[in-house]
């Protein structure tokens, strides 16, 4: 197996902290928890309205947890711990653009979309644009993003099981490609069986767990301390390796010239960095679904804002853990390769906590990637099932449906989990912050635009899709994570590159500018549209029998008209 | 559905919109939406610049190891929980009343 298929080989490290044998019986009773769990929800799900967005009944307070859920992943957690370790305050920033962006889920996507409701983004761009092409653009751009960031997951997946579930440098290839493929079948059939109901109990679950662990941790770092930040901070100043760019507590590791390999970029790169996530971590499509399951489009604001200021705490303590490791641990500790640097947390639980902690840290975080995996493919599955149809014209009846997005969930589960696997060789790194920069080109104006701007019409919604897609894809093949960069390219032995900088930084504005373009250039306009978006988005209203910009109400969506009818008086 | 009862439908909504009602609810919203957006990432952005272009800003010792960029983070992360709690009570006070009744009016009218 080894030459054709193996994995990236990482920088010899002796595996002092893992607990192979522990997480794995701590990980196998998650499993079975889980399982526990989402078999129950298998008896409420009878329509597809259930399976896909759980009827609505998610309530207020379990939507804050899972929403927190959503952006705790490997690379959220486990590697911006040994970011903020390696290079601090710049960081630090990064950590922080991740919470700017949930401002955008409370003040502008999480109640509107709810209001105007359905199952998908194509639902929302079908009351601006025309149906089938605003159906089309939505399925390509999720399903895009589905499969980037799909093969990311499950690579990071592999990255959980190697550093660990296994103490072998170098990586033992047919054991972590075995759970790769283990893990991502178990997410499979917790979807196939659980629906959306499993998938909210699962990041519920984790995201408590998790929380947990981190309270935790970072307890233990402060008691070190005397519960004083101050001792924390010039500990951590005190030990951390030097580096000519900048101290560890100020500017300049990251933004710095020459911080970016082979480059004369800086400190655009880093700055780039930071603008992209603010902008558009929270408007990768996986993220609306959260605001589609809640009661009303209240609820889902009211989750928005609670998780914004929960996230805000967990982050925080991120930054402590972070700090506290280049503290504890000491700065040579913390390898400046994403390879040894990614290992600072594991490394801190483990000198902590002890192998208890270390192999629980492994069990959450696999729990954790694999609930993020569900989440994902929930989303791929809906809109290759709702939008592909609608923008077929094909209607199903609700069990035929449900029959389909079942079927689905196994046969995409099934391709990813292969494709997943396969591609695990490649550094697939690069894939995260491409579909994070997705979201701010194509997502983030195609929906300010739709609920904000009356002249927004189909073009303007192709343009900034497709258009934002093309240059986004055309700037991610030229940059430093495909080519060039010999420790952190797709391809480390070709350079093609001429990029360094997010493409999310020229993305955004060039997202907005098409759409703008496109809607001027076309002559299409329709006030009355743009009345109805307004009025649904901002208050929820629907004017029963309507069927939502021409598909032809199903049972299915009828049924739902009259519980939210009902649910207003 | 006959064309004829979709278009009616269209100029419902169409009604609402032209309503002073709802004129005051899409202003309220509008203009909290522009103000603090605009506010909250004018002061993001200008935070990234300052740390790119002039990090020595940054570096400037506060308290003991505490410098100004520290302090600059530390009151991003609060804005945010400020933002969240200040909108939540905003629209639960100010846009909730006016689109519940909106809704109802729409709503009613059809039973």
């Amino acid at each position: 197996m080894t030459g054709v298929y193996a994995l990236p080989q990482p920088t010899h490290v002796d595996n002092t902290w893992a607990a192979p044998g522990l997480a794995a019986v701590l990980a196998v009773v998650l499993a079975v928890v889980v399982f526990a769990l989402v078999l129950p929800a298998r008896r409420g799900i009878r329509t597809p309205n259930d399976f896909i967005v759980s009827g609505r009944k998610v309530g207020a307070g379990q939507n804050t947890f899972a929403m927190v859920g959503m952006g705790l992943m490997y690379s959220t957690v486990i590697i911006i711990a040994g970011h903020v370790a390696l290079s601090g305050f710049d960081a630090i920033m990064l950590l922080t653009a991740f919470t700017m962006s949930t401002v955008l889920a409370v003040l502008i996507y999480a109640g509107p979309a709810r209001n105007v409701g359905g199952y998908t983004l194509g639902d929302l761009f079908a009351v601006r644009a025309q149906e089938r092409p605003a159906r089309m653009a939505s399925a390509v751009v999720t399903l895009v993003v589905y499969g980037m960031f799909m093969i990311a997951i499950l690579a990071s997946i592999g990255l959980v099981a190697s550093r660990m579930f296994s103490t072998s440098s170098p990586a033992n290839t047919p054991f972590v490609a075995g759970m790769i493929a283990l893990v991502a079948l178990i997410a499979i059939l917790w979807v196939y069986l659980g629906g959306m109901t499993g998938v909210t109990r699962l990041l519920v679950l984790k995201v408590c767990l998790f929380m947990a662990l981190v309270a935790g941790l970072t307890i233990a770092v402060m008691v070190k301390y005397r519960m004083n930040p101050i001792h924390l901070l010039n500990d951590a100043e005190a030990q951390a390796a030097p580096n000519k760019r900048g101290d560890l507590l100020g500017p300049g590791r990251l933004f710095g010239t020459g911080a970016t390999f082979d480059s004369n970029q800086d400190p655009w790169v880093h700055l780039s960095k930071i603008f992209s996530v603010a902008a558009g971590a929270l408007g990768m499509p996986f993220f609306f679904m959260r605001y589609l399951v809640a009661n009303s489009g209240r609820d889902a604001r009211r989750s928005a804002g609670w998780a914004a200021s929960i996230a805000v705490a967990f982050w925080q303590c991120m930054i402590v853990l972070g700090l506290g490791a280049t503290a504890i641990l000491g700065g040579k500790a913390i390898g400046s390769k994403w390879d040894t640097r990614d290992i600072t947390l594991p490394k801190l639980a483990d000198h902590l906590g002890g192998k208890w902690m270390s192999a629980a840290l492994g069990a959450v975080a696999l729990l954790s990637v694999a609930a993020i995996f569900a989440a994902l493919l929930l989303n791929g599955v809906t809109t290759a099932t709702k939008d592909i149809n609608a923008a077929r014209g094909r209607q199903l009846e609700p069990a035929a449906e449900l029959k389909a997005i079942r079927r689905n969930v196994l046969v995409i589960g099934v391709v990813s989990l292969v494709l997943g696997t396969a591609l695990a060789p490649l550094l697939t790194h690069i894939f995260i912050p491409a579909s994070i920069d997705v979201g701010g080109t194509c997502i983030l104006p195609a929906v300010v635009y739709s609920l904000f701007w009356r002249r927004f019409n189909t073009r303007g919604l192709l343009w900034t899709i497709y258009g934002g897609l093309a240059v986004i894809m055309f700037m991610v093949l030229f940059s430093n994570g495909i080519s060039g960069d010999p420790s952190n390219a797709m391809f480390p032995n070709v350079s093609f590159k001429f990029i360094d900088f997010e493409p999310g930084l020229v993305g955004v504005p060039v997202g907005f500018l098409l759409g703008f373009i496109g809607s001027l250039t076309s002559r299409e306009r329709n006030d009355a549209k743009f009345a109805e978006m307004r009025v649904r988005a901002l208050t929820g209203a629907v004017i029963p029998g309507r069927k939502p910009a021409g598909t032809p109400a199903g049972p299915d969506e009828r049924a739902r008209e009259n519980r939210t009818l009902s649910e207003a008086h | 559905m006959s064309p004829m009862d979709l278009a009616a439908k269209g100029d419902r909504y169409t009604a609402v919109y032209d309503s002073a009602q709802f004129k005051v609810l899409r202003r309220r919203s509008n203009t909290f939406l522009a103000w603090s957006s605009a506010t909250f990432y004018g002061w993001w952005l200008l935070v990234i610049m300052l740390a790119a272009f002039v990090p020595s800003f940054f570096r400037v010792r506060v308290a003991g190891p505490i410098n100004i960029g520290l302090v600059v983070v530390f009151v991003s992360l609060h804005l945010v929980v400020a933002i969240s709690v200040v909108y939540l009570r905003f629209a639960r006070t100010r846009l909730d009343p006016l689109s519940e009744q909106i809704r109802a009016d729409l709503e009613g009218d059809l039973r």
